[in-house]
């Protein structure tokens, strides 16, 4: 076990994968020799501030108390812990004390009622800072995204450089809302999180719940949301490639994805599904009535057949994405860029790969390193191959036993999906069957830290195409 | 011309060809119309899932133009504001600034639940509510996500067409 393991399991252990650790062991974990183990998710409340680890393929997290509205900054060792700290100062007024980052507002506008508006004493609103002045801007609805997300940066010899980003504005609140609902009552919330993600945060959310209550989906179960979360990742990958074809002129190619996603959407719709397979999700499985078999059939039909053109027109656009926004291997490490994005950056990270129940022989697609525009459009197209491949093998042993045992029931749940943009972890805390605390993790928190690097250099006016062949997604920024 | 020469000119012949062949939605009965209104979209804090479905209806599966509407990328081109999401209140100032930026004679259409009062977000610290906290909603398309579909069918009836 690496040392930071070592430290983090001399802790006390609250729950499966959670040790809560004292300030002195906390400050061990921050100074641990050896590897660093890659980041997921950094969050605290006034209480407490977690850090939500991966070792090896499993998930690792560790608290300690936050004394005096302070702690140490886990960014001090961990930099994407970064936005995770300057989201518990806007939200909470605690303060992360080394902090690595200059300390910017991540999502106070400076336009809500109140400063720190979850803290036990919220200040008077209109506090945050403004933009500096002279700095050039991109505003949100020119960003090319489909949520507002504004950058601002200077401009030197042409080239972009210094970039700050600002998320606040998709910002709404979401996970407040769900403490004190029971997980039936806030899965309406979770299934609205992101666009990009309607199957997989409630999967994910799901999945927590289910280790909270120590319940283990049967088999069945779990083979429908595989199915479902393959169908998702193929149409989100779909329209990503679109929207990117489109910004850099590939307007056939753009053409074609759109053709092939609505043929998705088409064939949910009729299967009696909505298109975008919303609502499908439940805590304990999925919605009555979903006939999944014809479902999955009928969406492998409407794919299968537009492949190979599909392929033949992304090799013939890929230079157009040559060398756009590239996130070198270094950085996905570093910044524990999991997802597309960094399996295209040469992360191997699937969470699908740790799945009980997952058919592993569908998934060929071995990434790349190349890490730019190309590289991640001709990674989607592998990876929807792999998705029809999986169905498949799915469709052929539907429903086959494991014998997963059940995790002990803790009340506290940790649970991952892989979804089309990148992996989605939820962790929740039950108390008397309600929510009594809940995080999220969305893959476009990982990307926002490193997003200044992977930008810096680029043409300003080719930032929304590369925005876009990130498929950053602001809601799951900002929730 | 690069593209034809570097790879396979009849297969991306064959794509040309193909693509309206592909196209799933059944919009052949779709008249042509001479008096289009211009339409500019504008996302405010939701889960993107409308502003992805009126991408959808704006892209190349579905033949918008045929319907007497076009997407303009200049608000100052727009006829209609098309809003999505639940309306932050950092987004607040975008829509005034995107609002301004239209010529007279401009409308406001609220596509989505969130669009009109929050939907499942309702107002909070940091959500005001969708457009009715800050104007009496007149024009709406119903939906969570409406459909491209119900979009177009909810354009059409707000054109009176
Ligand atoms: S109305 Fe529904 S789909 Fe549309 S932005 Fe709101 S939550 Fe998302």
């Amino acid at each position: 076990m690496s040392d930071m393991g070592k430290v983090i399991r001399s802790g006390e252990r609250v729950a499966l994968s959670h040790y809560s650790l004292d300030a002195e062991q906390w400050e061990a974990m921050l100074a641990a020799p050896g590897a660093t183990l890659p980041l997921l998710s950094c969050w605290a409340d006034e209480h407490r501030v977690y850090v939500l680890l991966l070792k090896g393929d499993c998930p690792l997290m560790a608290s300690t108390a936050v004394e005096d509205r302070r702690y140490l900054a886990p960014s001090s060792r961990f930099p994407a812990a970064e936005w995770g700290e300057r989201v518990a100062y806007d939200l909470w007024g605690v303060e992360a004390m080394g902090a690595s980052g200059e300390g910017q507002p991540a999502l106070d506008e400076g336009v809500w009622e109140a400063t720190w508006p979850l803290s036990s004493r919220p200040g008077p609103g209109g506090q945050a800072a403004r933009p500096v002045p002279g700095r050039t801007v991109l505003p949100a609805e020119k960003s090319g995204l489909t949520g507002p997300l504004e950058l601002s940066f200077d401009v030197v010899r042409g080239r972009v450089q210094a970039v700050s980003v600002n998320a606040g504005l998709a910002h709404r609140g979401v996970l407040h809302r769900m403490i004190g609902l029971t997980p039936e009552e806030a899965l309406p919330l979770v299934s609205r999180m992101t666009a990009g993600g309607f199957v997989a945060h409630p999967v994910a959310f799901c999945r927590a719940v289910a280790q909270a209550r120590g319940l283990q989906p049967g088999p069945g179960v779990r083979d429908c949301w595989m199915i479902l979360l393959e169908i998702e990742r193929m149409s989100v990958h779909l329209f990503d490639m679109a929207r990117t074809a489109r910004a850099v002129d590939a307007g056939l190619l753009a053409t074609h994805c759109e053709h092939a996603r609505e043929a998705i959407a088409f064939a949910c719709a009729e299967q009696g599904v909505s298109r975008r397979l919303t609502d499908l999700v439940r805590c304990d499985g999925f919605r009555a009535g979903l006939e999944i078999v014809p479902l999955a059939q009928a969406v492998v039909s409407a794919m299968q057949p537009r492949m190979a053109q599909l392929r033949e027109l992304q090799s013939v656009f890929a230079p157009r994405l040559k060398g756009l926004a590239v996130l070198t291997p270094t950085q996905a490490r570093e910044f524990a860029v999991g997802g597309l994005v960094g399996r295209a950056s040469g992360r191997s990270l699937d969470v699908r790969r740790r799945e009980a129940g997952m058919r592993l022989d569908a998934l060929r697609s071995t990434g790349s390193s190349e890490g730019d525009g190309a590289a991640r459009d001709a990674l989607r197209l592998n990876e929807i191959r792999d998705s029809l491949a999986l169905i498949q093998r799915i469709l052929g042993s539907i429903g086959m036993d494991d014998d997963e045992p059940a995790p002990e029931a803790t009340q506290e749940g940790i649970g991952a999906a892989e979804g089309a943009r990148g992996d989605i972890w939820y962790w929740v805390r039950l108390r008397h069957g309600k929510i009594e605390a809940v995080q999220a993790r969305d893959p476009a928190v990982s990307l926002l830290s490193v997003l200044p690097d992977i930008l810096k250099g680029e043409l300003p006016e080719g930032l929304p195409a590369a925005l876009r062949s990130l498929a950053l997604s602001p809601s799951g920024v900002a929730m | 011309m690069s593209v034809f020469q570097k790879t396979g000119p009849l297969s991306v012949l064959h794509a040309f060809m193909d693509a309206s062949r592909w196209r799933a939605s059944a919009d052949k009965e779709a008249s042509v119309h001479n008096d289009m209104i211009s339409l500019y979209v504008l996302e405010t804090g939701g889960c993107e899932g409308c502003a992805m479905e009126v991408e959808s209806l704006c892209g190349s599966a579905f033949a918008l133009d045929r319907y007497g509407f076009r997407r303009v990328a200049d608000p100052a081109d727009a006829d209609w504001l098309l809003v999505t999401g639940a309306m932050s209140r950092a987004c607040v100032q975008m829509l005034e600034r995107v609002w301004n930026a239209m010529p007279p004679g401009k409308s406001l259409v609220a596509v989505g639940a969130c669009a009109v009062d929050g939907g499942v977000f309702g107002s909070g610290y940091a959500t005001i509510g969708g457009l009715r906290a800050l104007t009496q909603v007149r024009r709406s398309i119903p939906g969570c996500p409406p459909s491209p579909q119900d979009i177009l069918l909810g354009l059409q009836r707000l054109a009176g067409r």
